[in-house]
């Protein structure tokens, strides 16, 4: 790997390797072929990889092996990846329908100055990143809203979101997979579900999947 | 089974969390206390791991159903069955139709009421622990109320007597907290860090399983939000108005305020166990002795998980 990272200690049980210190599509990238790479390396005591914009966090077993130890592995893992990742390594994509009926279609539009019809075709007609997961269980940060339809987010969240909504605030989408608090502005539903505890993998989306939004009725 | 006669205004079912669904956006959760659970797991007779009951601020009432050892640890309330006393860290043998009264909870927060067998909840997600947030695992992803009733996991027979030394227990009362440089640690000019290693912090009323809010002298940086990255408990973050917050169990996994520090996890149980108004003062460690006074615990922890079987496969 070309950009070798720092690493700090993030308590006794995690590690985390900073890549850069401003945010880029590339970086990002970057940043999702190392998460992976890490993954598929199985390496002894890591219990989980967590991507983010500038850095990737790695939690181990702290009774398995020390800091210095353990940044040394992964270091030295990210060194061979050049070597072995392989081409085209990305994340999956998915097509999710929106039904666009949201409480919010028509505050958007007017402080856009756009037509509600104009506001969906810009939402449902790009392909976005997902560039991290959090918040709550399955909700994925997704980039990057065209600019013409980035508003800040609400001054005063709901207290409640239905899940299913379909969401903006500035240059981010999401969907809210479960019912909660939330500031952005809804554009509208979809019946996908985002996270679902009894499978496994419960979150529908990763860290470098490609999303689709799909008008629907 | 045991049933809850009387809920107090806490009660859920946890265990000692999630370890690999953070990248999923699921928080670890599990215990607040974990040494509590383990030691009051252990004492009953079960795998430190095991599902127990969480409870918090009032009084209440549990009925066994079923003839069960039973051990509590973490806060200390009153504590009777059957109309008789019991001390904490001790293993003791509850009769069908018992009722075990618990007082109100005035010194520390969390009390840990361990039943041989421990709790049975489907596992979700490869842990029982209640996730409230997203209503998630533990009994119907729910706080417990009167009239539940849980169904407990297969007895390991264990008999016999058996208590954890005390001085196995983190030190409770002290005020001294040790912290390991953060993340953004170098963001943070030489007076911040001044503050923060001299002032006492009192625990805001604002805390909860998510977060500890702390109160006392703010401290100064000019990050704003950064873009998000991952936190963990015990990841102090400081926010715009440079109140600083301790992430508990249940903090989202990621975050954008800077981490000047984070909690060693030998000393979080006795963060966990403070309560509003109670003061904390923060000592810098290096990383190798917070890892140390890690292991040393799990050391601990593991020779009283030991014992507690030994105990009862002497009988």
């Amino acid at each position: 790997m070309n950009v070798r990272p720092d690493g700090y200690p993030l308590g006794d049980g995690a590690i985390t390797l900073r890549f850069g210190d401003a945010r880029s599509a590339a970086l990002l990238e970057l940043i999702h072929a190392g998460a992976r790479h890490l993954r598929r390396r199985n390496i002894a005591h890591v219990e989980d990889v967590v991507p983010a914009y500038l850095a990737v966090t790695i939690f181990y077993d702290p009774l398995g092996a020390s800091f210095e130890q353990m940044k040394a592995r992964l270091i030295s893992a990210l060194d061979e990846m050049d070597s072995i990742a392989p081409a085209g390594d990305a994340g999956r994509e998915h097509v999710i329908p929106v039904r666009y009926e949201g409480v919010d279609l028509d505050y958007v539009a007017a402080q856009t100055k756009l037509s509600r019809e104009e506001v969906i075709a810009i939402h449902s007609g790009r392909t976005y990143t997902v560039d991290l997961l959090g918040f709550v269980p399955g909700f994925g940060y997704m980039s990057e809203v065209d600019p013409r339809i980035q508003l800040p987010r609400r001054n005063e969240p709901r207290p409640r979101v239905a899940a299913g909504s379909v969401a903006i605030a500035a240059g981010h989408t999401g969907v809210y997979p479960l019912p909660t608090p939330g500031g952005w502005h809804i554009l509208g539903t979809t019946d996908v579900a985002l996270f679902d505890a009894g499978c496994p993998e419960p979150a529908l989306l990763a860290p470098g999947d490609r999303v689709r939004f799909q008008r629907t009725e | 089974m045991i049933t809850v006669v009387r809920a107090p205004a806490y009660l859920t079912v946890q265990d000692s969390g999630r370890k690999s669904m953070l990248s999923a956006g699921v928080p670890r959760g599990g215990a607040m206390d974990s040494f509590a659970l383990a030691a009051a797991n252990s004492v009953a007779g079960n795998d430190p791991n095991a599902a127990a009951l969480e409870w918090a601020l009032t009084a209440g009432a549990i009925r066994f159903d079923q003839d069960r050892n039973f051990a509590f640890a973490g806060a200390t309330p009153d504590i009777s069955i059957a109309g008789r006393d019991i001390p904490p860290l001790t293993r003791v043998a509850a009769r069908a139709g018992d009722l075990l009264e618990v007082g109100p909870l005035t010194a520390r927060r969390f009390l840990y009421l361990a039943v041989e067998g421990g709790i049975d909840v489907p596992a979700i997600l490869d842990s029982r622990s209640t996730y409230l947030p997203a209503a998630l695992g533990g009994y119907q992803g729910r706080i417990l109320r009167t009239g539940d009733k849980l169904t407990v996991g297969p007895a390991t027979g264990s008999r016999g007597e058996f208590r954890c030394p005390p001085e196995l227990l983190p030190r409770y009362d002290t005020l001294d907290i040790r912290i390991t440089r953060g993340p953004q640690a170098n963001c943070f000019g030489d007076e911040s860090w001044r503050t923060l290693l001299t002032a006492e912090y009192r625990i805001s009323r604002s805390s909860d399983r998510t977060g500890y809010r702390l109160e006392g002298q703010p401290l100064g940086h000019s990050l704003g939000t950064l873009p998000s990255e991952a936190g963990c408990p015990g990841a102090i973050q400081i926010p715009l108005d440079g109140n600083p917050i301790v992430l508990m169990a249940d903090a989202p996994t990621v975050g954008g305020y800077p981490k000047i520090a984070v909690v060693a996890q030998a000393d979080l149980p006795i963060l966990a166990q403070k309560k509003p108004g109670d003061s904390v003062r923060f000592n810098l460690v290096t990383i190798e002795e917070s890892q140390r006074a890690l292991r040393r615990v799990a050391a601990d922890l593991a020779m009283l998980r030991d014992r507690g079987q030994a105990a009862h496969s002497r009988q």
